[in-house]
């Protein structure tokens, strides 16, 4: 079950909320504990005993590793055992058909082997154990003593879907303390329905006619009408998974979590490394924190940063995705990225701000053919479309076709990927003077974009092909 | 004597630390154990296959009693499932001729595991459907319909409601 699913939206989330608003503050853990692990079932009832079982699992670990501190050498000893072992079950569940295939692909005799459901949400769930289990170790956190507490924090249904990926010490504060109140409660709300529109309005919108153009034959299109394919994807994904993680925002708020952003308007970047500073900012993070620094960060030479710069892209990549694609966009953003810092970035900042971001925007979206095409060939042919290598001419009848009948689309989509949307929303709701004024006005606006909403969710399926893979 | 008391009471400290570093260390190797185990489980009870869907749909057909059962077409498939065959790697439908009989036979391979969901998703509203038309009818096929199996095998998805339903069951999780 995904957030933008009607049962979940009229039955599950209303009865959550309240029994948890009706429990006392001591069994508010427990509630939505429960609530996460029903979450979970819905969907995918035979992997509840994996999250249980993992989740026991790291409990100890961490108890285990708190309790050897004194001695770094056992520390480090049960640290790298903990890891070892979550490492393991990520492989398995979702790259070990990556692997199996690949080795068929160069065995004289092809393995036979299982294949398995990935569960929904491992990749931002191993995130967070990881997460805790380092902190543990070097000290920023203590080990939760509650066993409810800790599960939630890696169970939370808000985050477990589709992120964010909150570090340990910085939410374990929360875990304990926390606020509701009317006013948070209704933030929540209306950032819950920001993120349902984005994902169910334009993403699922764009889906369709982002697959209409990257599902056509190599040739049979022209260059721009590829671009716009592309640019259709592009922001597909940026409106899905941010919409998500403004719904988890939402949701965390309306239970007095408080999550930080995750997206801030990444296309407006001037730069891929600004880019990477404004795209799944929690991941980014946690790739940052956690291997890029411990490996030397920006304090070792040159040739060590760029060879960090590229494994971190690698990683990110193959975290991103179990297809070998994933893998070759992880290694172009990690080129750009040392290219940016090394050879290009004290021209590019001398350039116009304009073209600065037009450079950021061609070379970011070249990067997203890699997640769209089933496999790197076709990638590479459609890349080759973009620049007229294999492409039907320059523009055609289909282009003027795609322009004609999403143009309005695509205006939503570049004003709603930038500030501008927020302030297009904003200034709405300040028209009336008065204070009550306002809050009626914001009340009918949202009002007006949730019924929105709920018609293209009964409409469409309401479920995603891109986040699942996470 | 305050000295002795005071080493004394820092060696029962340091033994029950100990202790409680053995605890926490015990718990997690049976932890790891438990995860190792419930993946053994699931390999066994709920993997998939790779094999394709016509070898896995052509052990299965091998073993329905076709004088009841009867093979349909892609239309039928989209009439009483509302399910496209053109978006799965295979689909094969049986049902039986009878329209009062409720007998019927489901196997589908997936594209991705998104699709699992909607499969089971029209499974559960083709069955709620015959029940509803079937409730003050024919009560003995509302109780196969009760009894209908659904399987999730990796990318296979398996639906049948039959009589024989556990033996077709079992054919399908063979065949894989």
């Amino acid at each position: 079950m995904l957030f933008s699913n009607i049962s979940f939206i009229f039955i599950f989330l209303p009865v959550t909320v309240l029994v948890y608003l009706l429990a006392s503050p001591k069994k508010k853990n427990t509630v939505l504990l429960t609530a996460s692990l029903v979450f979970y079932a819905w969907g995918e009832p035979i992997y509840v005993v994996l999250l249980l079982l993992s989740a026991m699992f790291n409990y100890f670990c961490g108890q285990d590793i708190e309790d050897r501190r004194d001695n770094p050498v056992r520390a480090k000893k049960s640290l790298a055992f903990a890891i070892v072992i979550n490492l393991l079950i990520l492989g398995f569940f979702k790259y070990y058909a990556l692997l199996m295939e690949s080795v068929n692909a160069v065995s004289p005799a092809e393995i036979p082997y299982r294949e398995f459901a990935l569960p929904a949400g491992i990749s931002f769930y191993m995130l967070r154990v990881l997460s805790y289990l380092i902190d543990i170790y070097r000290g920023e956190a203590g080990a939760q003593k509650r066993f409810v507490s800790f599960a939630l924090y890696l169970t939370m249904f808000p985050t477990l879907p589709a992120g964010p990926v909150e570090r340990y010490a910085e939410l374990n504060v929360q875990l304990e303390k926390r606020m509701v109140s009317p006013q948070r409660f209704g933030n929540g709300a209306m950032l819950f329905v920001c993120g349902l529109a984005k994902k169910v309005v334009l993403a699922d919108s764009l889906g369709i006619f982002q697959e209409q153009i990257t599902g056509m034959q190599i040739g049979t299109f022209s260059m721009l009408t590829a671009w716009i394919g592309c640019a259709a994807f592009a922001f597909r994904l940026y409106f899905e998974l941010s919409g998500f993680a403004d719904m988890a925002a939402g949701l965390g708020r309306m239970f007095g979590f408080e999550f930080r952003r995750n997206f801030n308007y990444p296309y407006i970047s001037r730069s891929v490394t600004e880019f990477w500073k404004r795209w799944n900012i929690s991941v980014a993070s946690w790739f940052h924190i956690y291997v890029y620094e411990p490996l030397g960060g920006d304090r070792t030479d040159s040739f060590r940063q760029m060879w960090n710069l590229l494994l971190l892209g690698i990683l990110t990549g193959f975290w991103y995705g179990a297809r070998w694609q994933f893998l070759w966009w992880g290694i172009y953003f990690g080129v750009l990225l040392s290219a940016e810092r090394f050879v290009w970035g004290k021209l590019l900042v001398r350039l116009p701000k304009a073209v600065q971001h037009i450079y950021a925007v061609i070379v970011i979206f070249i990067g997203w053919a890699w997640f769209f095409s089933p496999d790197l060939g076709l990638a590479l042919d459609y890349i080759g479309v973009m620049f007229g290598v294999g492409a039907s001419g320059i523009a055609d009848t289909q282009t003027l076709y795609f322009l004609i009948s999403h143009w309005l689309l695509l205006v939503f989509c570049i004003v709603g990927s930038s500030s501008r949307g927020t302030a297009v929303l904003h200034s709405i709701i300040e028209v009336p003077q008065s204070l009550q004024g306002k809050k009626i006005a914001a009340c009918v606006v949202y009002m007006i974009i949730f019924i929105v909403s709920l018609a293209f969710l009964v409409t469409g399926t309401g479920e995603s092909g891109l986040i699942i893979q996470f | 004597m305050k000295r002795k008391q005071r080493k004394r009471r820092d060696q029962t400290d340091m033994a029950a630390v100990n202790r409680s570093v053995s605890r926490a260390e015990i718990y997690k190797y049976i932890m790891a154990f438990a995860l190792l185990l419930y993946i053994v489980l699931l390999l066994i009870y709920s993997s998939g296959s790779t094999k394709s869907f016509e070898e896995a749909a052509g052990n299965v057909e091998a073993g329905i009693q076709t004088d009841s059962l009867v093979k349909q077409n892609a239309q039928a498939l989209k009439r009483h499932y509302g399910l496209n065959g053109a978006d799965y790697e295979g689909a094969v439908l049986y049902m039986a001729e009878d329209s009062i009989s409720v007998e019927e036979i489901l196997m589908v391979k997936v594209k991705n595991d998104q699709q699992v969901h909607i499969i089971q998703d029209a499974v559960r509203d083709r069955v709620n459907s015959r029940k509803n038309s079937l409730e003050n009818v024919s009560p003995e096929q509302v109780k196969l319909l009760d009894k209908a199996r659904i399987l999730v095998r990796g990318r296979f998805v398996f639906f049948a409601v039959s009589k024989n339903a556990q033996e077709y069951a079992e054919l399908f999780t063979e065949s894989l």
